[in-house]
């Protein structure tokens, strides 16, 4: 044994090259089957209540009975607005916004007791204007101090775009109902948004006076927020189940004591069933759970507002979105007693929200695996890339050929082994293998230069993606696919041959640019798998192939084949292209993907952007940089 | 009739007796006053005054000043006291302007100021100490926990509204407790101080349950020095209570309190909706005039009148009510009803035997009370997010067109708030309804701050502003937060720190009575670790020290020696001498036995 182990240490072939690419691929092999696991029961947990105060569906709900008149009337009241609305401008689609519907809006709730108050603002992104008003208004809790609030939204748009009449009925009715009650310790403040997308945001930022020129600020204001809930009704027909949409903007996520309280009023108390993800058939399969799993780390990992609720999330305030779903015999005043026993379970919150988890992947309403648990498996990814840059890093020190590490006799070695290769290589590695202790003088300058050269590069792209106008998105990505192409190679050919501009550069130097790459890489991978562990667990698999790209040297036409068909293995997984392969896959077109990130980072403050084009791109181009440096 | 009742009867009749002739120095009146005020609330503004001479204050003869408080005062060299206890906010949007003009309530929680006698300053924060302790005790508030950090010393923002002979040696102390809850063990001991004692006259209206399950709700006790041009000087006692309650809320029986919704045929619906049908109602709202009586919305009725009231023409009138006179009301037998000229007020003067109930019926298109604007709007909130900065927004807003509005802001911040006064920025915004960022010396008219310092005073900052006819103005400032030492949490659950409210002094009008606004306190919430993580540590380590502990200390302490060596150590001294002869005799006894057997 001890034998093996100096075999072993005296032979740094295997140390430095081959040693490191097993690990590394251990390391992706293990990440992978790890995230596979997870669904297991030996590695998931129960969802529970952690926070005591919470009390979760022990109260009586009493929004039943006549209030489902008020329901009613109030409906029909805004439908005949809604109607009147549309026959005048039926060329408006924003037909719920008007003015005419904001003051009945205003004059309800005011009827009802509540100060209310308006809010205009108006977003500009990708060159379209997004302009709306928020009515809202405010419950003052009968003894209470404004201290402490809790939020009901009710947009007027879903988060799938349809009219949510019913879900904006039904708070305004709720509004009217917990005006009589007397037992509220916190504020409710009642949010009328027009949209999903821009109303919340534009009032949360002015709610901490955080917000852009455009937004109006508020004339009303209240305590700390304490929670928000969102309410959806956008059918007519009764609902079977509760859609509890918890993902919020850069894949933050509400306490789960918040989603667990929303899961067993649902279930426990009031009989309804509780999805989420978009799982409708969940059988608590493997398969099941994997796919809920999958589908929310989809959500968390590209970071986008999932509903009126994601604003409110940067703010450390949790948030859920209830979505009532399916042809059931559940009515609106079922939604509408949930809703008040949650309120009711909120009211009873003496603290923030703190005690329960906040990075969790649920797999089932009631299963759930935390960050413990989970977050190997990104670290993993993001560490074969540590591994490998380290080792790199150590071959360039150790285990280098004495004559090709100095600069000054560099050039006629290089121009010597460029021409005939393959003997050249044969006597490197014979050389090495008898000089492999000898101690070499890194040359870091050009590395350097250029990985943090290309990683500024990052931000072109990032500039353009998001300030230029939404027509021209499907263009250039596809311009973007062509400059991927040539990009690498012409870097490539101005770092082999200089190209005349400079000297041509070592092999140890592309030695060091694969480190500097990768260790950014990782480093970069492993602390946003501690903020957003799904979009670094995608990255990190996109950029597997990175680990394992070298220059070729060998037979020339072996070495073009190899090389190029590489070049085009890896194209494959640029980011333009993968956004190009997953708008062909889904359908959906890509100017409208780029219009939302676009939308994301002017008005969400969305980071994944940052993310693609300031680690993902950089890394990839310096993988293709070495690959295509094989041609020349 | 009972011995106690008898002996009761016998006293009061001895106090009646008594002080009849010192009627003309020390008196007791009480007073109620009603107003219906819009979204079906009612004002209920009760006071009670009590007037001792000097010297008899001096010498403790207490007669209707209680004794409880008095000796207090005495011995805390307090000359001028006032106490506050409030909850809840006051609408001043819907409610128009506050009773009193504002200057009978204080900021959520406690508020107490006093003038304190003394010589120097640290002899009186040690008599306000005293002051505060005591208190405590009496009140049953934990205003013992009114220590330095949470003591100013107001400059401008308070004058004393009695008479001080010898005003150079008096010192204002001010401390604020935002966080404390307002309860029924404060209006026990709130109601003993009263002559009456909750049990006749209008302060047998009281209920707990009623009192506070108000909208909002303000007690104060107001201790002060009056000393008229001529005769002798008076030490007044003026205690109020003042309540918005919800007609609705109040109205609901204590056996039934759910606001469950109302039968299908009690809706009030629009029936001019072309949709109103048997199931579908748009709700009409009633504007006001809602129906109620005294003993449907306090839960009793008033108990006759306090013989203890002064019995001349001011004060017989002792419930006044401000509805427009021809609005009708009913009131029970033997009260007589004045009505005053000005067209809204009316009182009533009690018969002494009977009680007493007043009740509205519900009556629909009415001429309203016109309500004042209120002088002044003013809201305070903290802005930003996060663990280590935030700022402060105060917006006030004139909504008088033509007159601009003077007045003093103060603010008493805790220690681990610290301000950034050199961030202090204002906006203006005029009647165009453009803001306009102005430098703050424009609007600022004077500066009194003292800054905090940490653990051992807060900040204090006055600021004397003004205010264009017309216009709001935001005032913003920066503050950061300090890391408390973890045990400086107190033990409660983490809500956030309470942060007292503002107070504004108004000036316009010099002579008259002021005006006191205060602003909504404020929930601060600092950076705080998740104590059950550090509990469970400290459990841990303690169990896991305990036990390592224990087994070093007696690993230490014991000598381990071997049976014989045992004998040996302890035959060398005179008790284990005796010990070991002892033991073996005795030992010699069981063999002996044990032979025998």
């Amino acid at each position: 044994m001890p034998a093996a182990i100096r075999n072993l240490r005296s032979d740094p072939q295997l140390l430095f090259v081959r040693l490191p690419n097993l690990l590394s691929l251990l390391c992706i092999v293990v990440g992978v089957v790890w995230l596979l696991l997870l669904p297991l029961n030996d590695y998931s947990r129960q969802t529970y209540i952690s926070e005591n105060a919470l009390l979760p569906g022990q109260v009586h709900a009493y929004f039943t009975g006549s209030e489902q008149n008020i329901f009613r009337g109030y409906k029909k009241e805004l439908e005949g607005l809604i109607n009147e609305e549309r026959e005048d401008g039926a060329q408006n689609p924003e037909v719920e916004s008007t003015p005419a519907i904001s003051n009945k809006i205003h004059s309800i709730l005011q009827a009802a007791g509540l100060k209310v108050a308006t809010q205009k603002y108006e977003y500009t992104s990708a060159g379209i204007t997004h302009r709306g008003e928020n009515v809202y208004g405010i419950i003052h809790a009968p003894r209470g101090d404004a201290t402490e609030a809790i939020v009901l939204v009710a947009a007027w748009k879903t988060a799938d775009d349809e009219l949510n009449l019913n879900g904006v009925t039904l708070a305004l009715t709720l509004a009217r109902y917990f005006k009589r009650w007397s037992l509220w310790s916190k504020d409710i403040i009642f949010i009328f948004p027009p949209d999903s997308k821009t109303g919340t945001q534009a009032w949360i930022d002015a709610y901490h006076d955080l917000h852009p020129s455009s937004v109006q600020p508020l004339p009303l204001k209240s305590g700390a927020l304490q929670g928000a809930l969102v309410i959806e009704y956008p059918f007519d027909h009764r609902f079977k189940t509760l859609h509890i949409v918890y993902d919020g903007v850069n894949g933050q996520l509400p306490n789960l004591d918040l989603f667990n309280t929303a899961v067993a009023i649902a279930g426990g108390q009031m009989g309804i069933g509780a999805n989420l993800q978009e799982m409708w058939q969940h059988d608590d399969s493997y398969e099941a759970r994997l796919k809920t799993i999958l589908r929310g780390m989809t959500k968390q990992g590209l970071g986008y507002a999932t509903g009126a609720h994601s604003s409110f999330m940067p703010y450390h305030i949790d948030a859920i979105t209830l979505q009532p779903k399916g042809e059931g015999w559940e009515d609106e005043m079922a939604l509408g007693r949930t809703i008040e026993s949650l309120c009711r379970s909120l009211n009873n919150l003496l603290e923030h929200l703190h005690q329960s988890f906040f990075f969790y992947l649920l797999m089932q309403s009631n299963r759930f695996v935390s960050i413990g648990t989970y977050l190997p498996s990104a670290m993993l990814l993001a560490g074969n890339f540590t591994i490998m840059a380290i080792a790199l890093w150590m071959r360039t020190g150790y285990h280098s050929d004495p004559k090709l590490s100095g600069p000054t006799g560099s050039e006629s070695s290089k121009l010597k082994s460029e021409k005939s290769s393959s003997p050249g290589t044969q006597k490197d590695v014979a050389e090495t293998k008898t000089d492999g202790s000898a101690v070499a003088e890194r040359v870091l300058a050009l590395p350097l230069t250029l990985v943090s050269g290309l990683h500024l590069l990052g931000l072109v792209p990032l500039w353009i993606f998001n300030t230029i106008f939404h027509q021209y998105f499907t263009t250039v990505t596809y311009i973007f696919v062509a400059v991927d192409i040539v990009l690498p190679l012409l870097l490539a050919a101005l770092l082999s041959n200089g190209l005349g501009i400079s000297t041509p550069i070592v092999r140890q130097q592309y030695l060091l640019i694969k480190s500097f790459a990768l260790l950014l890489l990782g480093l970069s991978l492993s602390t946003l798998a501690t903020l957003n562990f799904s979009l670094a667990f995608m990255i990190g698999l996109l950029c597997t192939p990175l680990s394992f790209v070298v220059r070729l040297e060998g037979a020339a036409p072996l070495r073009y084949a190899i090389s190029s068909l590489g070049l085009v293995l890896l194209n494959i997984l640029s980011p333009p292209t993968v956004l190009i392969g997953i708008c062909w896959y889904t359908g959906v077109p890509i100017e409208t993907v780029l219009t939302q990130a676009a939308f994301g980072w002017d008005v969400w403050g969305m980071w994944t952007q940052v993310v693609v084009w300031c680690v993902w791109w950089p890394a990839w181009l310096i993988g293709c940089v070495l690959l295509g440096s094989s041609m020349f | 009739m009972t011995v106690p009742a008898l002996f009761s009867l016998l006293l009061a009749l001895a106090v009646t007796l008594w002080s009849l002739p010192a009627s003309a120095s020390s008196d007791y009146q009480e007073q109620l006053f009603l107003q219906p005020l819009p979204q079906s609330s009612l004002l209920a503004s009760f006071n009670f005054r009590g007037n001792t001479s000097q010297q008899s204050f001096d010498n403790q003869h207490f007669r209707y000043f209680p004794r409880a408080l008095g000796q207090i005062l005495q011995h805390a060299h307090t000359k001028e006291l006032h106490l506050r206890f409030t909850t809840g906010r006051w609408d001043a949007e819907s409610w128009g302007p506050r009773p009193w003009n504002g200057s009978k309530e204080g900021g959520t929680g406690v508020e107490l100021w006093a003038w304190i006698d003394a010589t120097d300053d640290e002899e009186a924060f040690a008599k306000w100490i005293t002051l505060t302790q005591s208190l405590s005790g009496l009140f049953c508030a934990s205003m013992n926990f009114v220590d330095s950090t949470r003591t100013t010393r107001p400059v401008a923002s308070f004058e004393p509204t009695g008479d001080h002979p010898h005003a150079e040696g008096l010192h204002l102390l001010h401390g604020t407790l935002p966080g404390e809850v307002v309860c029924t063990e404060n209006l026990t001991p709130f109601l003993k101080l009263l002559p009456c004692k909750g049990k006749t006259g209008i302060s047998s209206l009281f209920d707990g349950h009623k009192l506070f399950d108000a909208a909002w709700q303000s007690m104060s006790v107001d201790m002060r020095p009056i000393c008229p041009s001529d005769g002798e000087c008076l030490v007044q006692i003026e205690q109020t209570v003042d309540m918005v309650l919800d007609i609705e809320r109040s109205k609901r029986s204590r056996t039934n309190p759910i606001p469950r919704p109302v039968p299908n045929e009690q809706l009030l619906c629009d029936a001019s909706k072309p949709y109103n049908s048997e199931d579908t109602c748009y709700p009409l709202e009633k504007a006001s005039g809602k129906a109620w009586s005294l003993q449907e919305v306090f839960g009793r009725s008033l108990n006759g009148v306090c013989p203890l009231a002064e019995s001349d023409g001011s004060s017989e009138q002792s419930v006044c009510l401000r509805v427009p006179h021809e609005r009708q009301v009913f009131h029970s037998e033997g009260a007589v009803e004045h009505k005053k000229p000005d067209g809204f007020t009316r009182c009533f003067s009690l018969s002494s035997s009977q009680p007493f109930d007043l009740s509205i019926p519900e009556q629909p298109g009415q001429v309203q009370v016109p309500l004042e604007a209120p002088v002044l709007h003013a809201e305070r909130t903290i802005v930003g997010h996060g663990q280590e900065r935030g700022g402060m927004r105060i917006i006030f807003g004139n909504p008088s067109k033509t007159t601009s509005v003077d007045f003093i802001l103060f603010e008493s911040l805790p220690w681990f708030l610290r301000p950034y006064i050199h961030t202090l920025q204002a906006t203006i915004t005029g009647p165009d309804g453009v803001p306009r960022e102005v430098p703050s010396s424009e609007l600022v008219t004077g500066t009194f701050y003292r800054p905090a310092i940490d653990r051992e005073r807060g900040t204090q900052l006055e600021l004397a502003l003004s205010v264009p006819a017309a216009s709001s103005v935001t005032l913003t400032y920066d503050f950061e937060k300090a890391i408390l030492r973890y045990t400086e949490y107190p033990p409660d659950a983490n809500r956030g720190f309470n942060v007292a409210p503002a107070v504004i002094r108004i000036l316009n009008a010099p002579g008259s009575a002021p005006v006191y606004i205060r602003s909504t306190s404020l929930l601060l919430p600092l950076p705080t670790p998740d104590f059950s993580m550090p509990y469970n540590v400290i459990i841990l380590t303690s169990t896991v020290i305990a036990l390592a502990f224990g087994t070093v200390f007696n690993i230490l302490v014991r000598r381990i020696v071997s049976v014989d060596q045992a004998a040996a150590l302890g035959a060398q001294s005179l008790k284990g001498r005796i010990l070991g002869k002892l033991v073996a005799i005795r030992d010699r006894l069981r063999k002996k036995e044990t032979k025998v057997e």
